[in-house]
């Protein structure tokens, strides 16, 4: 499978998807000028990816500090699609990794949480 | 502005608890600018984490909706150039509460409708705006929407009081919509 990198911008999170470990990495905070454009590029890497048979024991780490209302909108979609893919058979786990100081870090992911059905989504306090 | 008043000016912008005002052309690179430095200034004060966070996500909301819908707006004009969107926009304190405060035209068409969406929101409560925001984020974006349709009702969900507006009409084409938002 192919590798993805897209470095860290002020507005748009580190996305870097390691092929040996099988594990995929959202990392920064995300507040792109058009969000749904911004992440085409990364659901097309999905899409391809769950094509894989890797992806049926896939990781995905995210670890956001910050994200506006459109991207929120963005990662339900995201997410959504792993749901899906759980679904259908794939063990795809999703850690949500947050500071514990950050409330709102952990609601947010506690709202995503609520909303998956199949999805293995764990919240992951950070030391 | 006669150069003896920029000073009248500033003093009064002091004395209203006035931190940051803003008034002219926005782009995502002026929010990206001005919001770290608005940033830093809150972490000099040393602030709770929490409600630095909240004035930091409403200043992204605030500023993106004058980006996005503003009716005063200059087109990009090379490939690699930005749309440019024409606003206002103010952080402030009152009583130790931070506000924000923002405003920008408005097509006199699109006034019915934001007036029902942010009325809406006035009568909801704490866990009715939590439902809300779920049940629209599983939905597709309304038409016209260049964001998720999420951004007042993310805002009314941060702020301590519901969010206030005016709607000023100037024109047979054109109204003036400000937004206060509470922490």
């Amino acid at each position: 499978m192919e590798a993805l990198n897209i470095a860290r911008t002020k507005s748009s999170p580190e996305i870097v998807f390691d092929p040996e470990k099988n594990v995929l990495s959202i990392r920064g905070e995300s507040y792109p000028e058009n969000a749904a454009a911004f992440y085409t590029q990364v659901f097309a890497w999905l899409e391809k990816y769950l094509l894989e048979p890797a992806s049926g024991a896939g990781v995905v780490n995210v670890e956001l500090t910050y994200f506006n209302s459109s991207s929120s909108k963005v990662f339900m979609n995201f997410f959504s699609r792993l749901d899906k893919a759980s679904r259908e058979g794939k063990a795809i786990t999703v850690n949500w990794r947050y500071h514990p100081e950050n409330e709102s870090a952990l609601e947010c992911g506690q709202e995503f949480q609520e909303d998956m059905e199949n999805l293995s989504f764990q919240l992951v306090a950070l030391e | 502005m006669l150069i003896g008043n920029l000073f009248d000016f500033y003093s009064q912008l002091k004395k209203e608890g006035i931190i940051y005002c803003f008034c002219g052309p926005f782009s995502q690179s002026v929010m990206e600018g001005v919001g770290a430095t608005l940033r830093l200034k809150l972490d000099l004060e040393d602030m709770d984490l929490n409600i630095s966070q909240k004035v930091f996500a409403i200043f992204v909301e605030q500023v993106q909706n004058i980006i996005n819908y503003s009716a005063e707006r200059i087109p990009p004009q090379g490939v690699d150039d930005c749309e440019i969107s024409l606003g206002a926009f103010i952080v402030g304190q009152e009583d130790k509460n931070f506000y924000l405060l923002c405003g920008n035209m408005v097509k006199n068409e699109d006034v019915p409708g934001l007036k029902d969406r942010l009325g809406q929101l006035r009568g909801l409560d704490r866990e009715q705006l939590k439902a809300l925001y779920r049940e629209r984020r599983k939905m597709d974006p309304a038409k016209g929407s260049k964001g998720a349709g999420l951004g007042f009702i993310d805002m009314a969900r941060k702020a301590g009081k519901p969010l206030d507006y005016v709607f000023t009409p100037l024109d047979g084409e054109l109204t003036f919509f400000s937004l206060k938002v509470h922490i």
